[in-house]
């Protein structure tokens, strides 16, 4: 795979299955407002990702290999994406939302000046939406970490934080990445901003953040194909329709790419 | 606790009211209210206001209009009249059009 393939699949994966799982919640969210909002943030995600799989088949991939008939170990998502919720714990999708965002927008920024005009083309449309999901999952938590309900929060941040060091687990390529310029910072430099900013953040809320190096690391890492169990078990229900009703090629709503 | 919400289409038009959000304070209700009420339609600036700061006067108490024939009020006959006869007429009306040409184009 070439570096702006893996750059590329890592961005649209870890979009995809986030937005899958966020479309659980449908009408399980506390509120009808939450529901919408929950479901307008995965709407974007799922355009995001819609975005780079869409670079991905102009480099030559077929939609069906990208996600219906990919085998789960070639996903190369962070594993904070895929974890199934517990039922009725909305500080988990919160937390997630928050650390994943975050780490978003970090991500993005270093991807406004990519050697590869392709992809720092498309940047900004992304970027401009996420500044939603962002004030979304901060105003939650801010308001979850008073009273009884920050014990759920201190729990859904002890399971997510480890999974979440995942989405700055480098792949074969990172090197390249980097100095071919797709990339305008290593994980390593995005991984440091993303504790400076979410370390103080979070510790500002009543929270206790695990210490980074102190944390017990899932051997799971998601960028290199080894994922969880909740995503095979994912993988097989968000591909059953497809292979049920034998598929020849995926369907397409109408007026999409018109 | 219930947030109304009024939206404006496009800058210098009226908020209008378009429904109401469940909310426990403003930030949060002008979170929700962007996507309950802001997504699909035409949006350029959205409204919430708490529902029990509104208040409200019905037909029940008052007799909106007045009760008597007060046709003169819409003023008809004063429509479609040729202001050529004086220049100062004419003029205002133009520019009378070309402000409410100009707000259209807002």
């Amino acid at each position: 795979m070439t570096p702006t393939d893996e750059l590329l699949f890592r961005l649209a994966d870890d979009e995809y299955v986030i937005a899958e799982r966020y479309t659980e919640w449908q009408i399980y969210a506390p509120t009808i407002e939450s529901d919408l909002a929950l479901a307008n943030i995965a709407q974007d995600e799922f355009g995001h990702a819609r975005l780079w799989y869409d670079l991905l088949e102009e480099r030559g991939y077929e939609e069906k290999n990208l996600l219906w008939e990919r085998a789960p170990e070639d996903f190369r998502h962070s594993t904070l994406c895929e974890l199934a919720f517990e039922e009725g714990d909305w500080a988990d999708p919160v937390v997630r939302s928050y650390l994943y965002d975050t780490a978003e927008r970090l991500r993005l920024e270093a991807l406004v000046d990519s050697s590869e005009p392709a992809i720092a083309s498309r940047v900004g449309k992304v970027l401009s939406e996420e500044g939603y999901h962002r004030e979304h999952a901060q105003s939650w938590l801010e308001r979850l970490s008073e009273g009884e309900s920050r014990e759920r929060v201190q729990a859904a941040l002890d399971r997510l934080f480890p999974h979440a060091l995942s989405l700055f687990e480098p792949g074969e390529n990172e090197r390249e990445i980097v100095s071919e310029g797709l990339r305008t910072e290593s994980l390593f430099d995005l991984r440091e901003e993303w504790f400076e900013i979410t370390i103080p953040y979070l510790e500002s809320l009543g929270l206790s953040v695990p210490e980074p190096e102190e944390v017990e690391r899932p051997e799971v890492r998601g960028r290199d194909g080894s994922h969880t169990a909740d995503w095979f078990d994912l993988h097989e229900s968000f591909t059953s329709t497809y292979h049920e009703l034998g598929f020849d090629q995926p369907t397409r709503l109408r007026g999409e790419g018109a | 606790m219930i947030w109304e919400v009024f939206r404006q289409a496009k800058p210098g038009k009226y908020h209008t009211h378009c429904g109401n959000v469940h909310a426990p304070d403003r930030e949060m209700a002008k979170l929700f209210a962007q996507i309950q009420h802001g997504r699909r339609m035409q949006t350029n600036s959205l409204w919430v206001v708490p529902q029990e700061e509104v208040s409200e006067v019905d037909s029940d108490e008052a007799t909106f209009g007045g009760s008597t024939d007060k046709a003169y009020r819409w003023a008809m006959t004063y429509n479609r009249v040729d202001a050529s006869f004086a220049a100062e007429v004419e003029q205002s009306e133009d520019e009378q059009r070309e402000a409410a040409k100009a707000r259209e184009e807002l």
